[in-house]
This record gives structure tokens, sequence and C-alpha cells, in this order.
């Protein structure tokens, strides 16, 4: 695995190259005595949209944390678009926008002042700001909202802004933790939309702990159960997802 | 320093939109005057030494009102996670925090000048005093605040951050005391861990720099620590 220097910019990789978007190589992670991962091994190609399938607990959200450089590994290497997410934290936080699980927002600030610090925060030069913006939330048809705060929000509408700020400064890869909870029929559609529209120009991993929901948006599929990956497969290969996840598990 | 700015910004912004400065305050200021007239009256000299210790004790309980929240409301909604997964140095959060918290502090402080102004009027005030006494109390301030933060920085929950922080302050005030029951060399450690021995003679005019160190260094090794632990994955 080809693995970049700390200092290469993100974004800067020439493209054809072989660098995986992500790429862990044995990777765990333990708190204490209780192992929240072990020994991971994984690729994920640039453009893909990849579903981690698993119940709660069994690893998703903290393979996603480690990632998004939340959590550092306790062994093994990860690395983001060839950044390798401990010695270059920095370079991998450019190249991602993360949405968590609960889609936090500061209660106090306007959707449209959330966006605007968050913009500020990853980096989106001053004069560009205002552009993004409007544009994401264009994209996300958010722009009724810009001026509402964002504790007066429906969780459709908290989980796009999560998503408006995770995309605001162009990220290579998107990390979505469990992006359709709590959402409504329709919402959850919408929402599957939406993260098809962003496959290609960028490479999705989301989690999921809904059959469905990953067959209906993902290109590949990793099982995970107790910390550990049971298998990976391509959803197009597959006649019969809920009997392969039956069989793993 | 962009990055830096706009979490002061926001921090700044947090902290004036919420009533829990504007309450503190005011309890702040409703104690300060209330002992600021019965000095005056009873003793009718020109000294601010009573309010300054009455702003050191004040700000010891009150300080933690103010820090608790920091880390812990965002540790508890997991907007922390927002802004460590953003290409942020923690360093620039702690001290976005801090320099937040310090400001909004020392803006109560500010207010109590107003008794300065109003001896200088009636009366002839050691002024070297003053200043002496509001570097005192500013040195102070920044020392609770940085605590402050490393307590808010260890749980998501914001009234152990306070009683933590109000904990590790009294134990700060009265290790003097502890020093009686120690033998050497460990009761000369305890005393000059002693935080009113360190305030006390800069509030009577006497600025030692070991008095400043003491607490630029306290305050440095707080930030250090929390900006260590936030490190911690």
């Amino acid at each position: 695995m080809a693995i970049l220097s700390i200092d290469t910019p993100p974004g800067n990789i020439p493209a054809g190259t072989d660098i995986p978007a992500i790429s862990a190589i044995d990777v765990s992670k333990r708190y204490g005595a209780v192992s929240a991962l072990e020994g991971l091994t994984l690729e994920v190609g640039r453009g893909e949209v990849f579903g981690l399938l698993g119940p709660n607990g069994s690893g998703k959200t903290t393979l996603m944390r480690l990632l998004a450089g939340y959590l550092l590994p306790s062994a093994g290497r990860l690395a983001v678009m060839g950044h390798d997410t401990t010695t270059a934290s920095l370079a991998v936080r450019r190249c991602i926008g993360y949405v968590p699980e609960a889609a936090p927002l500061y209660r106090q600030m306007r959707v449209g002042e959330f966006l605007t610090f968050m913009a500020r925060l990853r980096g989106v030069p001053e004069r560009k700001v205002k552009g993004v913006i409007e544009g994401v939330a264009d994209r996300l048809a958010l722009c009724s909202v810009l001026d509402k705060p964002t504790r007066a929000l429906s969780r459709g509408y908290r989980q796009r802004v999560a998503l408006a700020q995770a995309l605001l400064h162009d990220p290579d890869i998107l990390i979505l933790d469990e992006p359709t909870n709590g959402l409504d029929p329709r919402q959850i559609i919408e929402m599957r939309q939406l993260i098809r529209s962003l496959a290609g120009r960028h490479t999705v991993l989301m989690s999921s702990h809904i059959l469905g929901e990953v067959e209906k948006t993902c290109d590949r599929v990793a099982v995970l159960l107790d910390g550990r990956l049971l298998g990976v497969r391509r959803i197009a290969d597959m006649p019969d997802l809920e009997a392969w996840f039956l069989s793993l598990t | 320093m962009r990055t830096l700015r706009t979490l002061f910004a926001k921090e700044l912004n947090a902290t004036l939109t919420s009533p829990i400065g504007y309450t503190v305050a005011a309890v702040f200021l409703l104690v300060l005057g209330y002992t600021f007239s019965l000095t005056l009256f009873a003793t009718k000299v020109a000294n601010l030494q009573y309010i300054f210790h009455q702003m050191y004790v004040l700000s010891i309980l009150l300080v933690p009102i103010l820090t608790m929240r920091s880390f812990a409301e965002e540790r508890r909604s997991e907007t922390l996670e927002l802004l460590l997964t953003a290409p942020v140095q923690e360093l620039s959060i702690v001290l976005a925090k801090y320099a937040a918290t310090l400001t909004l502090v020392l803006g109560i402080f500010a207010l109590s000048l107003v008794y300065s102004v109003v001896l200088g009027r009636y009366g002839d005030p050691d002024w070297g005093q003053i200043y002496a006494g509001y570097l005192a109390l500013a040195l102070h301030a920044s020392l609770l605040v940085a605590v402050g933060l490393l307590m808010s920085s260890i749980t998501e929950n914001q009234v152990v951050a306070a009683a933590l922080s109000i904990g590790t302050f009294l134990m700060l005030w009265f290790a003097d005391s502890v020093s009686y029951l120690l033998s050497p060399p460990f009761d000369s450690v305890a005393l000059n861990l002693s935080l009113i021995g360190h305030f006390k003679p800069m509030v009577s005019g006497s600025v030692f720099v070991s008095d400043i160190g003491y607490f630029v260094t306290a305050s440095m090794l707080a930030l250090f620590l929390t900006t260590w632990g936030l490190a911690q994955r």
C-alpha cells in the first residue's frame, strides 16, 4: 500500500495513481480490555459508495471515527487518500467530510451561521464562503432554512444541515454514520438519492443496520460483527444480500 | 490564526448569548457592591484590599460555573466530534475556549473599576497597590479558567466539572495549611502550591516574579494537560 508523506497536500494526488480512497491493514481499536475493532483489513476505491453493515455495537461507528481522525487505532495502519490517520491526521481531516450519527449542530446558531463557522474551520477561503454555502444549500434544498435556528429544525433538516457542513470543502471522502436514522420514508428516499448523486465525485462510506438501505444505496458492502470484518461483496454480484448476511452472522 | 479567530468568535458568542454569564456577572457585582459600600462606610479608608479578597473568593466559586460547560457540553451534545474531525489543532480549540472565558471574567472584573474611580474621586488611594491588585486578579482568573477548562475536558457532566473545579481550587487555596502537617521538603512544596500564598503579596502591592511565575506556569500546565487530553483518543 502506498502511503504519501505527511506534507502531501490533500487533493494533490495525481489522477490515475493506484492509491485507494481508504486503506486499512490489520486495524484494531481497544478500550482497555474491550476490543471494539479487531484485525480489520479493507480497501475502498475512489468514487465508490461503500456500505458498512452490522448490528449495533459491531464496530461500524468505531471504524468511521478512526477514519475521521476522531479516534486513533490501537494497532495496524489506516490511510485515507494515502495519508496515514495517525501521523498525518490534519491532512486526513482535510480530505474527509464526516456526519456523525446524531447529526450534532450548535443549538445557539442559525443554519447559515453554523455553515459559515464550519466552512471557515474547514479552510474554505473567506471570499468563497458565501458562494460555497449558497451552492451547498441549493444542492440540499436548505435555502429556506438558512435563517432558522438549528434547534428549530426537524430531524430531516438536521440531517441535511449535518451533511451540508460535511460537503462545504468538497472533500474526497464522505463518511456518513447511519445517515437515514430517524428519517421518515420520504426523507429516507431523498437521502438515498442524495448519496447516490454524490457517488463518483466523492467516495462515500456509509453505515447502516438496515439491509435494504445498503442494498439500494451502495456499490459494495462489508459486514461487521463484534468488531470483526466477516466479508465484503459487490451488491451487483449478489442475488440475495439477506441470505449472504444470514450465512455470515 | 483564522481558525483561532473563528473558534474564539464562536466561543465568545456562545458565552454572551447564554444567560449563565449575565447571571454570574450580576451575582458578582451585587455581592461586591454590598461589600464595597459596607467596607467604605465602616472603615472610611480608601483601600480596595477587601474588595480584591472578596473577588478572589467569589471567582473561586463563580468561575467554575462559566467553565463547566466548555468541553462537557460539547461532549454531551457530540459537537466535539465535529470540532475534532475538522482540520483544526487541538491547541486552537483549547486556546479559543480559554481566551473567550477569560475575556468574560476580565470583563466582569473590569466593571469593578468603578470602585477605584469612586475612591480616586473622594480619597487618595495607593494606585500602585490597586494596579498590583488587578494584576493579581487577572493572573488568578487565568489560572482558574485554565484549570476549569481542564476539569470540563475530562467529563461530559457539567455539574461534575464544576464540582471538580471548586474542589481543586479549594485544595490549592488551603495548600499552605496542609504544609504545617508535612515534613521537609514536602511542606515547602505544599506551601509553594498555595493559591492565597501567591495572591496575598500582590494584593498588598508587592509584585514578585515568583508569584507571577506561579500563576503563569500553573495556567500553562493546565492548558497543556487539556490539549494533551483532547489529543488522546
